[in-house]
């Protein structure tokens, strides 16, 4: 069965011009691309995937600790390692994340329209801070005991205790397991998905570089940091390279 | 089993004026300024380029 388009239609029908404008923002070969701008060949710019890569860890581990529950992470060897797993994956998350934020924050990766993949990146780290507070006080142990009883303080502090409290489980862990997860998903989503349209961000152009092409002559500078390219704009790729 | 280091005792803290932190806590920011600088400093090893797909631009 084929479906009949009335060309009269498109300008109307808002699933086409949903399509149309997400098709245009993101054509396939740009959402999956087969390669990486040159200057990519960079240690500084692996630590943008290692923070998915922890992130899908994150989640898999918690949701094998979600249906078992805390009898299970506690009280056997299988659930302490999964514990641990999670634990330690949260570990890695912020700590490649940070050096990640680091390195984009000294190349001000905002040049080029790129504010919103700033933004979304910025807005999940200060979003995953919570969530992985929350992880702590849902462990259900002495340590969850006291960084609750201590952390509640300063929710009361800022006068969000009474909607945010800290020693209520119940209502913990629906923050940890539902809610905070879904909002760093949606915005690491919303995050790569800017990454892909706009491009990632080039380094600095070299003071001598851009010396030499305000005065016309390339010479003999090696052009070793790529100009500002425009938002979504190709550049030169090494296949393989990180992204 | 044993654990590798001790953490049967309260944290160890450092002092410096107003300021206070746990050792550890210390210990992951230094790390963290260390792979900081390596990420910069050591180069990413490179491949040759083969065929015509390692030059063409995707996007």
């Amino acid at each position: 069965m084929s479906a009949v388009k009335d060309p009269n239609l498109n300008d109307k029908n808002w699933t086409v011009k949903v399509r149309n404008r997400a098709v245009g923002a993101l054509p396939p070969d740009k959402l999956l691309p087969d390669g990486v701008p040159a200057y990519v060949s960079s240690w500084i710019y692996v630590f943008g995937v290692l923070t998915l890569a922890a992130l899908v860890v994150i989640i898999g581990s918690g949701t094998i600790l979600a249906l078992k529950g805390p009898g299970w992470w506690h009280f056997t060897g299988i659930g302490h390692f999964f514990n641990s797993i999670h634990l330690w994956s949260v570990e890695l998350f912020f700590f490649v994340m940070v050096v990640h934020l680091w390195g984009k924050y000294w190349m001000a990766a905002w040049r080029g329209g790129r504010a919103g993949t700033w933004i979304t990146g910025a807005v999940t780290f200060l979003v995953a801070v919570p969530c992985a507070l929350t992880g702590y006080v849902s462990q259900q142990n002495f340590d969850a005991q006291w960084i609750s009883t201590q952390a509640k303080d300063a929710m009361n502090s800022i006068g969000i205790g009474s909607f945010f409290n800290l020693t209520n489980f119940g209502q913990m862990y629906s923050w940890h397991i539902y809610l905070l997860p879904m909002a760093v998903v949606g915005l690491v989503g919303a995050h790569v998905l800017l990454v892909r349209k706009h491009g990632v961000v080039p380094p600095f152009e070299l003071p001598s570089a851009r010396a030499a092409d305000a005065a016309g002559d390339g010479g003999d500078v090696v052009h070793n940091e790529a100009p500002l390219p425009e938002a979504g704009a190709s550049a030169t790729t090494t296949e393989g390279a990180p992204s | 089993m044993a654990a590798i280091f001790n953490l049967n005792h309260p944290a160890h803290t450092v002092h410096w004026h107003f300021f206070t932190m746990s050792v550890s806590n210390l210990v992951v920011i230094i790390l963290t300024l260390i792979v900081f600088a390596l990420a910069i400093a050591i180069p990413f090893p490179r491949h040759k380029a083969t065929g015509s797909s390692a030059t063409e631009s995707s996007s």
